[in-house]
């Protein structure tokens, strides 16, 4: 029974990884309801002008589907470009949450201290998919503003007068449109946004030979900095999760519209996460999003990575992204193609700051009205999600130094399991654990087991402190008008 | 019975509420509680204030000494700050601090400031260092009921003191809004519900905007004054899509309010402290004149 619940969660993040979803939605021509669950976007930002990368992990069969995005502008040919999958499973890398293992030294065998940093890792990533077809008629008052076929898609934008004539456009040219979708178009018609509608072109698709469709990348001005989240709600039930990678100039982005908050960072959990860091970092997520609510974005990390900053990350989980990787990205102001020139500048180039943020929003109709607005913040304060794991000393602790070790190896432990129930609202039961043989290594009464045992099972923390502040806060109020209640009957 | 009667200054509430606020967000909101911040722009605004008022005064006096309502002021101005003005630096707090303060003292026509100290010193912040910056999210949609019920208690205790540019604002944006929104592009009504419960646009209509120092002294002319603020920073956060537009309007617009004053003539506001302290000196100048006579 506990051990579903670890499944379950796990199936939010690791299943919803299969099927692909960006912020637009998946129209099928075929019967099969297509579910939008995970989606990864790269945004560049500088000034007014925005790149977008939309990653397509879409599986199925590619010449049922296609995907609407709303735009603020019709966009040039040269505007729209197919990139490299492997993008996003870089950016993956190397922001993900990390856990960093520390070992602890025999006191009674007096070695140099021994420290070690492994970076495990978790999480999956990236990938692409949709359909051709060509039709456009007055009557449903669509205009076709551009065609395009840009690597295995064809591209078709569209700018629309009423929602029902889109509607109708789209299930005209045999486009199964999702229900609740036709709400959210006329909101994006009358804030004159344009539709970008995309599909797989299969010949091009089979000359080509990319097995998995590749990313999409648009670029366009305007002031408008968001994500439109909510047409990508039109097909999808249940909780979404999204993953943004932002590229900057100055600093962080943070949402305007949803509470930005920080992962939970820095804190020593249980050595056996270590073999269920995924699992662990699932759950962390789930009991976090809705301790806050759920109406929230979450900053995984944030790092510069401007090409004057050395250090690109600490611990690194994998290689920051290079010269290559931010141009593939988008970031134009690097400058040429030259990375001679780009190593170059190093300290001085101020106009070549690089600066990353990693959002993770997961995000439903009910707690999610509103798109995603964005705003650029001078905020360069590095930030990563990290956890920490301690391995204790091994060997012969019979020693006096060795005994008072264990003594402090268990409260240490105690303080760990409190920490897991903490942060992800599960207790040592409710893990399915993938067993590993420390507790072998250490005496009997402090294992993680013993300890579970003694302490007991996880507290429920829901909110008490909020519900003492506010009654609190109303005592007080209460209080102050029945004194300003008084002093006014005295003046009579 | 001509008892001075004790009226509580409104201001209090507004520093309990401050500070209620404050300490909300740092303990539910997963704010990171910036300590050195706080009492950097709590403490620069005390201490300029302070020097300001000896300077006037041309004498130094103790701090216990302080009469004038300064102190309060320079209070709920580094409040406002500590609550809405976000940098890494703790240069930009002192900064933002004294241009709060100062602003005061340099631009001043026919005895009243010009400019609201917090509203000033934000914008003068951001815009000239680009080292600061607001968070309008930051305290998302679901806070909302926590503050609206914190507002209303506000206009409770201060016996609606000027409360007709706080609602006079806050209609006209939120219906402009709500034209905006549901009316023409059709969202449906919670899209407009958050829209308008933000913490952000509460504290900026209950304790910013509603400061009767800097707000013109005619009542018609404050509400024009309130509207047209509410209809400028729609239109640039609807059509131009910018964020915090009241705030910045505030500031913009703050240069009106000399000129309604001087077309609609009506008594300038004054703290209900600062009333009692002058109608004492009245009292204790014809008690005197009395002792001298008698």
């Amino acid at each position: 029974m506990k051990r579903k619940i670890i499944s379950a969660a796990l199936l939010l993040v690791f299943i919803s990884s299969d099927v692909f979803a960006f912020c637009g939605f998946y129209v099928s021509k075929a019967d099969g309801t297509l579910k939008n669950k995970t989606s990864q976007v790269i945004l560049v930002r500088d000034g007014e002008r925005t790149v977008i990368t939309m990653s397509n992990d879409f599986k199925g069969d590619v010449k049922d589907f296609a995907m609407v995005v709303p735009v603020p502008t019709v966009l040039k040919k040269s505007d729209i470009k197919v990139v490299e999958a492997d993008l996003f499973q870089r950016l993956n890398d190397y922001s993900k949450p990390r856990l960093v293992e520390y070992f602890d030294q025999n006191p009674c065998e007096r070695r140099d201290y021994e420290l070690a940093e492994i970076v495990t890792q978790k999480m999956s990533a990236p990938s692409t998919a949709n359909a051709k077809e060509k039709s456009e008629d007055s009557r449903y008052k669509v205009k076709v503003e551009a065609e395009y076929t840009v690597g295995e898609y064809d591209i078709v934008i569209l700018s629309a007068e009423e929602s029902t004539g889109l509607y109708k456009w789209l299930t005209a040219n045999k486009y199964k449109i999702p229900k609740g979708a036709e709400e959210v178009l006329e909101p994006y018609i009358k804030s004159n946004m344009k539709f970008f509608v995309v599909k797989v072109n299969i010949e091009e698709q089979e000359e080509l030979g990319f097995e998995q469709l590749r990313p999409l990348q648009i670029k366009f001005n305007s002031p408008k900095f968001m994500l439109p989240i909510r047409l990508g709600m039109a097909n999808a039930d249940g909780d979404q999760d999204m993953i943004v990678y932002a590229f900057t100039k100055n600093g962080r982005i943070e949402s305007t519209n949803y509470r930005s908050v920080l992962m939970p960072t820095g804190k020593n959990i249980p050595l056996f996460v270590q073999k269920n860091f995924g699992s662990f970092y699932a759950n962390l997520f789930q009991h976090q999003w809705e301790k806050e609510n759920q109406s929230v974005s979450f900053v995984e990390y944030a790092w510069d990575v401007s090409p004057s900053n050395f250090m690109k990350c600490d611990p690194c989980v994998s290689e920051p992204p290079n010269f290559n990787d931010l141009k593939e990205a988008g970031v134009w102001w690097l400058g040429k193609d030259v990375y001679e020139e780009y190593v170059n500048e190093y300290n001085t180039n101020k106009t070549k700051n690089v600066f990353f943020t990693r959002l993770h929003v997961r995000y439903n109709r009910k707690a999610f009205a509103q798109d995603l607005v964005f705003q650029e913040t001078p905020n360069k304060e590095n930030f990563q999600a990290r956890y920490i794991i301690t391995h204790p000393a091994t060997g012969n602790l019979t020693c006096s130094e060795g005994q008072n070790y264990l003594k402090e190896l268990k409260e240490r432990r105690k303080k760990e399991m409190s920490m897991l129930s903490q942060l992800t609202g599960k207790g040592y039961d409710d893990w399915d654990l993938v067993m590993d043989p420390e507790l072998n290594r250490t005496t009997v009464d402090t294992s993680y087991q013993s300890i579970a045992v003694t302490e007991s099972t996880p507290m429920k923390k829901t909110g008490t402190g909020k519900t003492v502040f506010l009654a609190s806060m109303a005592l007080l109020s209460v209080l102050t008008m029945v004194s300003i209640g008084r002093r006014g009957k005295n003046k009579e | 019975m001509a008892v001075a009667v004790k009226q509580w200054d409104a201001r209090y509430f507004q520093m309990a509420f401050q500070v209620i606020f404050l300490s909300y967000s740092i303990l539910f909101l997963q704010w990171k509680a910036e300590w050195l911040q706080y009492s950097l722009y709590i403490g620069t605004a005390l201490i300029l204030q302070w020097l300001c008022d000896a300077i006037l005064e041309k004498k130094m006096f103790s701090p216990f000494q302080w009469s004038s309502g300064g102190w309060k002021s320079a209070l709920i101005s580094s409040l406002s700050l500590c609550l809405l003005l976000k940098t890494n630096n703790w240069s930009i707090c002192i900064l933002a601090s004294a241009l709060s303060v100062f602003s005061k003292y340099i631009f001043r026509i026919n005895g009243k400031h010009v400019f609201n100290p917090s509203a000033f010193g934000i914008v003068a912040t951001v815009l000239f260092t680009g080292n600061a910056w607001l968070s309008p999210g930051q305290w998302g949609s679901s806070a909302v009921i926590f503050f609206a019920v914190c507002c209303l208690g506000f206009i409770v205790v201060t016996r609606v003191q000027k409360l007709d540019i706080t609602l006079a604002f806050l209609l006209t944006f939120a219906g402009l809004l709500f034209i905006r929104q549901v009316i023409y592009l059709n969202w449906p009504i919670d899209f407009f519900l958050q829209s308008i419960s933000t913490g952000s646009l509460l504290l900026f209509s209950f304790f910013m905007i509603s400061d009767p120092r800097t707000a013109p002294n005619h009542a018609v002319a404050r509400i024009i004054w309130a509207m047209l603020i509410a209809a400028v920073a729609f239109y640039f956060s609807a059509f131009k899509w910018m964020n915090s537009t009241p705030i910045f309007i505030l500031v913009l617009m703050a240069p009106l309010v000399p000129l309604f004053d001087l077309l609609m003539k009506a008594k300038i506001f004054q703290w209900r402290a600062a009333v009692k302290e002058s109608q004492q000196a009245t009292i204790n100048f014809i008690k005197s004149k009395r002792i001298y006579h008698g």
